[in-house]
């Protein structure tokens, strides 16, 4: 088992190397730098060559592509993110005050998410091919049609016309004024909270119809063994691996993916900061971002395939 | 193609009133009512954005600052905007517009994982090593941020957009398809095939392909709705189609928010189209899935 985990392991890094190496280039095939972008706009146009050139050169930019990479790798090596390029503070700043905003959406969206999905992907597995489950069908197919930023406007929109209210639009956090927080924060958790409910509630379904029809189920069936006990012992316990690697996949997306979301309920979160980052062409920042929601990611990966071998000796083996 | 020759022998056996793919429709629809439902409402679209330009009331471009924020009535079926602007003739257009992304991104990205899984399933060891490695780096990826910085490299017009659309999804494909392929790459008839001395790409082309095309089905209907999301969410943020073009997301955004309270017909009605094209592919999708490959999930 242990020579399986370090394999495993090792294994993720250079995944990591080839996402970091990966935003690293595609940020510098992007046409433009930080300093065109800060300077070449609007009012500064004038800027002359040379002292664009040792803006450039006070960031880093002048040296070769490979040296650059090798001076950011060698920071990470030592967990040092670097500085932003365009504001020029620490990007573990940066990212921190809205890193726990992002969190606490995409965790209280997987709370949300998991109590609606599990009932309803088991109850339509049970009660297949009734009107039971064709409406749990439809229910779930809409969360995924249903794009979640437009969720978002129909509620403020709801909010507006038979409330006169909106939700908050300045953060406050949980430790200050929790009634506050969770009032503009349980918006946007909802509204993505549905798409992601959703894919879980389609994958319990799916993994439960496997599993209602193993040997062992209809073995604790012919043994008369109480429905109930069947269920949650035998049925559910062996469905659910696949769903926990559902939900843990999404919740490290929505740490980075809300892009969308947080633009219409006006969060500052890390979705906006990828924007923004993009397109300031901030290149130390957005590198940041991506490996960091790339690395939730590929640890959620990491941990549900030790989990999958854990239960199941086979895979270890292979 | 096991299920082609169940149905060649099921028709030897029973008499045969009607011509195969009628049969087809007919059995199809009794089987997954859902199925059926949300293959009329993608046929309807086809046909709506096919005959945008007869069956639209108004130019969808045409300006009418008489007839600004209109509430819904007999003259604009569904309001105008902030332009006046007939809502209901820039969704119609805009289906065109959809369609177009979703069809060919979900085409171009399923066909260029295909030819990936099944290579990288076919040829094994190293390739197979190194392929599935580049695979896993760019799956990390969250779709809707791939799709952004490739929008910001490309630049952004329709083309470059189905571009940073269709490359995030053909990692995500090429994995579905690399362990349907891994199973038939053990078939008898491929050893026979090699044995048989064909070329590597004659036994890809001829004989792995088509036994993976239910896979390759399955995928492309889940992401014909993905891409009209990630095409509506890119345009509403203003990095996808751009103004004036009617576009649904591109709808949303800007004024549909702003005059949310006054004209919320705005943001109401574009939301729906998508929602209802999303839906209408997922539960063609889904039933086509069920029907094809009951094992296969995911996505």
């Amino acid at each position: 088992m242990w020579r399986f985990i370090l394999k495993r392991f090792l294994l993720m890094i250079p995944t990591l190397l080839g996402v970091a190496l990966v935003i690293f280039l595609l940020l510098r095939v992007i046409p433009g730098d930080v300093v065109e972008a800060k300077y070449m706009s609007g009012e500064g146009h004038g800027l002359s060559a040379q002292v664009i050139a040792e803006e450039r050169a006070k960031l880093g930019l002048d040296k070769p592509v490979w040296h650059q990479f090798g001076i950011w790798v060698w920071g990470l090596l030592h967990l040092d993110l670097g500085v932003s390029m365009w504001t020029g503070s620490p990007i573990t700043e940066e990212i921190e005050l809205r890193f726990a905003l992002s969190l606490q959406v995409a965790l209280m969206a997987t709370v949300f998410a998991t109590i609606l999905a599990i009932p309803l992907g088991v109850i339509s597995a049970l009660k297949q091919d009734t009107w039971v489950d064709y409406a749990v069908r439809v229910f779930s197919i809409a969360g995924l049609a249903m794009p979640s930023f437009w969720l978002g406007i129909l509620m403020i929109l709801c909010f507006l016309i038979f409330f006169h209210w909106v939700p908050p639009m300045i953060y406050t956090p949980f430790w200050v004024d929790p009634w506050q927080n969770m009032v503009q924060l349980i918006w946007p958790a909802l509204a993505v909270g549905y798409r992601y409910s959703a894919v879980a509630t389609r994958m319990t379904r799916s993994s439960m119809l496997e599993v209602l029809r193993e040997d062992y189920i209809r073995t604790a069936h012919a043994k008369g063994l109480w429905l109930k006990l069947i269920l949650v012992r035998h049925a559910l316990k062996n469905a659910m691996l696949p769903v926990i690697t559902v939900i843990g996949l999404e919740f490290a997306f929505l740490l980075g993916g809300l892009v969308v979301t947080e633009q219409v309920f006006n969060l500052n979160g890390l979705g906006l900061l990828f924007v923004q980052a993009i397109a300031r062409r901030d290149y130390t920042l957005t590198q940041a971002l991506v490996l960091l929601v790339a690395s939730a990611f590929i640890f959620v990966n990491f941990v549900m395939d030790v989990m999958y071998a854990w239960i199941d000796p086979r895979i270890r083996f292979r | 193609m096991a299920n082609a020759i169940l149905a060649d022998a099921a028709d030897l056996v029973a008499p045969k009133p009607r011509g195969g793919w009628v049969d087809v429709v007919v059995t199809f629809s009794r089987r997954r009512p859902l199925g059926a439902i949300g293959a009329v409402i993608v046929v309807i679209m086809i046909a709506v954005a096919l005959t945008a330009r007869l069956i639209a009331p108004y130019d969808p471009l045409a300006i009418d600052f008489g007839a600004m924020l209109a509430a819904p009535s007999a003259a604009h079926w569904l309001g105008t905007d902030a332009f006046g602007r007939d809502v209901l003739s820039r969704i119609i257009y805009g289906s065109e517009t959809a369609l177009i992304v979703g069809f060919t991104a979900a085409f171009v990205g399923a066909s260029a994982g295909v030819v990936l899984g099944v290579g990288s399933a076919y040829f094994g060891g190293k390739i197979d090593l190194v392929v599935q490695r580049i695979m896993d780096i760019f799956i990390s990826f969250p779709l809707i941020i791939l799709a952004l910085a490739m929008v910001a490299i490309l630049g952004n017009n329709l083309p470059n957009l189905i571009t940073a659309i269709t490359i995030p999804m053909i990692p995500r494909c090429a994995l579905v398809i690399r362990s349907s392929a891994l199973s038939v790459r053990e078939m008898p008839y491929v050893d026979a095939a090699r044995a048989a001395g064909f070329s590597h790409i004659r036994i890809i082309l001829r004989h792995m392909l088509p036994n993976v095309m239910a896979p390759y089905l399955i995928m492309l209907t889940a992401f014909l709705g993905q891409a009209i999301l990630l095409e509506a969410s890119l345009s509403f943020l203003g990095l996808g189609v751009q103004e004036p073009t009617p576009a649904w997301g591109l709808m949303l955004s800007g004024a549909a928010v702003e005059f949310a309270e006054r004209a919320p017909w705005m943001a109401i009605f574009p939301g729906i189209a998508i929602s209802l094209a999303v839906f209408a592919f997922n539960l063609f999708g889904d039933s086509l899935r069920d029907a094809l490959d009951p094992k296969l999930r995911s996505l």
